[in-house]
């Protein structure tokens, strides 16, 4: 499965991070991975990539297949802990000595684009035997940075409201229905509190993190709004959109208290398995980690006053292929273009369980209740990719203004801040940091 | 050495002109000792030096993805001086490190006295005071996490036992920062108790009989005879902790990750998130060399209060 993926902490990233940086200036010594390798000799691609356990499993016999259907090419892999792959890729470009192809996080894109060893895949994505436009809009927008592609969707997962049954039942609520509204959560969340029993509405994760964002960044939209103007140069988050958003989270935190805040980005996993929890807005991901509980997954709720209905945010992942001599690179390409073509996209969810990246594989007949069988409610999640219609704003400086919302997120729930003073004050530090740099 | 005396040709029988001068260096006892410590001299140039010399370079240039990284003079500087982050962050070192550093002692040696005594199963208890150094961060962080949660923890349970009110603690951005110290006085005590009771056995008992003899209550031969004893102990101990404090991270990342609202972003924490989430490389160098600073000044002031009120048996 895919855990522990959205800036979530590797326990040892401390050491890690401290033998990257002295790893910096032991690059010079590092192994050199050009070999330039003339055509119709054996070629050795080196793959970076973040699997465990099934996802392993799945993609090392996709490996092998590939390499027997290959004779001249060999596929080597190494495990890299997805929150680390950037940083070990920085330091590995300081010493000239890249993967030929490495797992990012798309909210990385717009950095990755900056660094001059990318290739890229433009004209790669162009042929028609890739069929780009099966990839989901949200991927594609992922993958695309100023027009240019950087990468190829390697994973993508979305939002929903994951709920436990059977606190449902016994606060006598009907279960959430496909056109339910946030006033209808709002209301849910009050009655499944209870104070004695310790029992919460739902939760929300406050450490104010890109994770605390980009729940609230699904709400924004649905709302109707957008984060930043169309040029990418401007805030447009305090707006009727945005209060409504806030507001909505500010009565579950700190009207009815019938939100649990998290600020360790985990507690909420267990508080859901232990039955404390009556809905929580996650990933396909956490679904694995509920084997307690009898739920049910659904769509996230709309406001009924805007048009944009019910949507939801994504957070796809790329497969992005670094420049080691053009024998290298077409090696590469041919690798990835096969490796995320339909059969072996669907190989892959169906041995994972983890979301497929193109619609063709999606809607194919019987996939959904197959991949039901693997894992409880997922297929709701994949029926929920087409909720997917905007994406982050793919800029650089992203990061920056990420942090600005975290921070503007967690003083509306804890009671610091109204939505209005919240909005403006970080509606005005987005700006100057836009215009900044 | 004495392996190298023996095999060297003795005074009587050196026979010059054979070998030459690179036979007479191999030969040298200054080579030897250089062949044994070079293995340890290059390791620590390498991850010690090296760095130390790389992010001073690093703290004047400008970051970025690619390959080009310019020169920028004291532009890092500047707005680090500038940076509001920067002034809370340095606040919370300064608060936690004033409280973290005495709380240890005060713990560690009101332990370590209670300790210093024959009894039944001592060395047990000797151990358990220790075994907190010997938990992970991580284990400690979560222990601390689930203790002070304000709806399921341990420490709210008994508040509304003893009728104090409910707390937020690592919910609150006035409160969270203290939930750190108690969790670091918590896991440092036992290098604390362990130092302490190291010095307090090298008390002479004749000192504390002649205090005795004096008249001296065991609260005045306290204070007057092997609390100024230990002061050595005090001083080493002032300095570790307080060299750590300064660099805390490990708790705060594990627990807060800098929240809420900035309330427990330390310095090493706020240089982390600038190299490691916005690649910042340069201006975390920045931070690194401001803290280096700190870490300076800090020391050889306690170093100056301590010569004046540490003493060392002769």
């Amino acid at each position: 499965m895919a855990i522990a993926r959205h800036h979530r902490r590797g326990t040892l990233a401390l050491l890690l991070a401290a033998l990257t940086a002295a790893g910096a200036t032991l690059a010079g010594c590092g192994t050199d991975a050009q070999s330039g390798t003339g055509s119709g000799g054996p070629v050795t691609i080196q793959i970076w990539d973040g699997y465990q356990s099934a996802e392993a499993t799945a993609f090392s016999h996709l490996v092998s297949e590939y390499e027997a259907a290959h004779p001249g090419v060999k596929i080597s892999s190494l495990y890299v802990n997805n929150d680390d792959t950037l940083q070990k890729v920085l330091t590995a470009v300081k010493g000239g000595s890249t993967p030929d192809i490495a797992y990012l996080y798309g909210s990385w894109a717009p950095q990755v684009a900056e660094i001059p060893q990318v290739v890229n895949l433009t004209q790669v994505v162009k042929q028609s035997s890739v069929n780009w436009n099966d990839f989901y809009v949200g991927e594609r927008d992922v993958a695309t940075v100023n027009g240019k592609v950087i990468g190829i969707p390697a994973l993508v997962d979305n939002l929903a409201v994951v709920y436990n049954k059977k606190l449902f039942q016994a606060a006598g609520l009907p279960l959430p229905g496909a056109n339910w509204t946030w006033s209808d959560f709002v209301a849910d969340a009050a009655k499944l509190t209870d104070a004695a029993k310790k029992q919460y509405g739902t939760a929300y994760v406050t450490p104010g993190t890109e994770d605390t964002v980009w729940h609230w960044e699904a709400l924004l939209w649905e709302a109707g709004g957008s984060l930043l103007t169309a040029d990418n140069k401007q805030a447009a988050f305090d707006s009727a959109a945005g209060l409504e958003s806030l507001q909505t989270l500010r009565t579950m935190a700190v009207t009815d208290k019938s939100m649990y805040l998290d600020p360790t980005d985990e507690t909420y996993q267990n508080l859901f398995n232990s039955g404390k929890l009556g809905m929580l807005v996650t990933g396909p991901w956490d679904l694995s980690s509920f084997p307690n509980v009898d739920y049910g997954v659904q769509v996230m709720p709309s406001y009924p006053g805007s048009s944009a209905g019910h949507q939801t945010i994504s957070g796809p992942d790329n497969w992005v292929v670094f420049n080691n001599g053009s024998g290298q690179v077409s090696a590469a390409e041919q690798f990835l273009t096969w490796l995320t073509a339909a059969p072996q996209v669907k190989y892959f969810s169906m041995q994972t369980g983890d979301l497929p990246t193109r619609a063709s594989v999606a809607s194919a007949a019987g996939f959904d209740s197959d991949m039901d069988k693997q894992l409880t409610g997922v297929s709701t999640f994949i029926d929920n990719l087409s909720n997917v219609k905007q994406a982050r704003p793919q800029i650089p400086q992203y990061s920056q203004v990420s942090t600005v919302l975290g921070n503007m997120i967690v003083s509306v729930l804890l009671g610091k801040s109204t939505p209005q003073a919240a909005l403006a004050a970080a509606a005005s530090q987005v700006n100057s940091d836009l215009a900044g740099s | 050495m004495a392996v190298n005396s023996m095999t060297r040709p003795g005074p009587g029988r050196s026979r010059p002109g054979r070998g030459g001068l690179a036979r007479r260096a191999l030969d040298s006892e200054q080579f030897n000792g250089w062949a044994f410590v070079t293995p340890g001299v290059a390791v620590i140039l390498l991850f010690g030096a090296v760095p130390i010399v790389w992010s001073a370079v690093m703290s004047f240039q400008k970051s970025s993805l690619g390959s080009s990284t310019p020169f920028v003079g004291l532009v890092n500087y500047r707005t680090l001086v500038h940076d509001p982050v920067v002034s809370q962050a340095i606040q919370h070192t300064l608060i936690y490190t004033a409280l973290f550093v005495p709380g240890t002692m005060v713990v560690g040696l009101f332990l370590a006295v209670a300790m210093n005594r024959k009894i039944r199963f001592i060395s047990v208890y000797r151990t358990a005071a220790y075994a907190t150094m010997a938990i992970s961060a991580i284990s400690e962080a979560i222990v601390f996490i689930w203790l002070f949660d304000p709806s399921y923890g341990v420490v709210n349970f008994f508040f509304s036992k003893v009728g104090l009110p409910q707390q937020q603690f690592l919910n609150s951005p006035s409160e969270a920062l203290y939930v750190i110290v108690a969790m670091t006085i918590w896991g440092w005590t036992g290098f604390a108790v362990v130092v302490y009771l190291a010095a307090l056995q090298g008390v002479p008992r004749s000192l504390l009989e002649a205090a005795a003899i004096d008249g001296a209550g065991p609260w005045r031969t306290f204070r007057r005879v092997t609390l100024p004893l230990l002061s050595p102990a005090t001083l080493f101990l002032a300095v570790w902790l307080t060299i750590n404090a300064l660099q805390l991270f490990d708790e705060v990342y594990l627990s807060t990750q800098g929240g809420p609202l900035n309330a427990t972003t330390v310095l090493v924490y706020y240089l982390y998130e600038q190299a490691f989430e916005q690649f910042n490389f340069g201006y975390a160098s920045a931070i690194a060399y401001f803290l280096f600073l700190i870490i300076i000044v800090v020391t050889a002031l306690q170093f100056w209060l301590s010569r004046r009120y540490t003493f060392y048996r002769s």
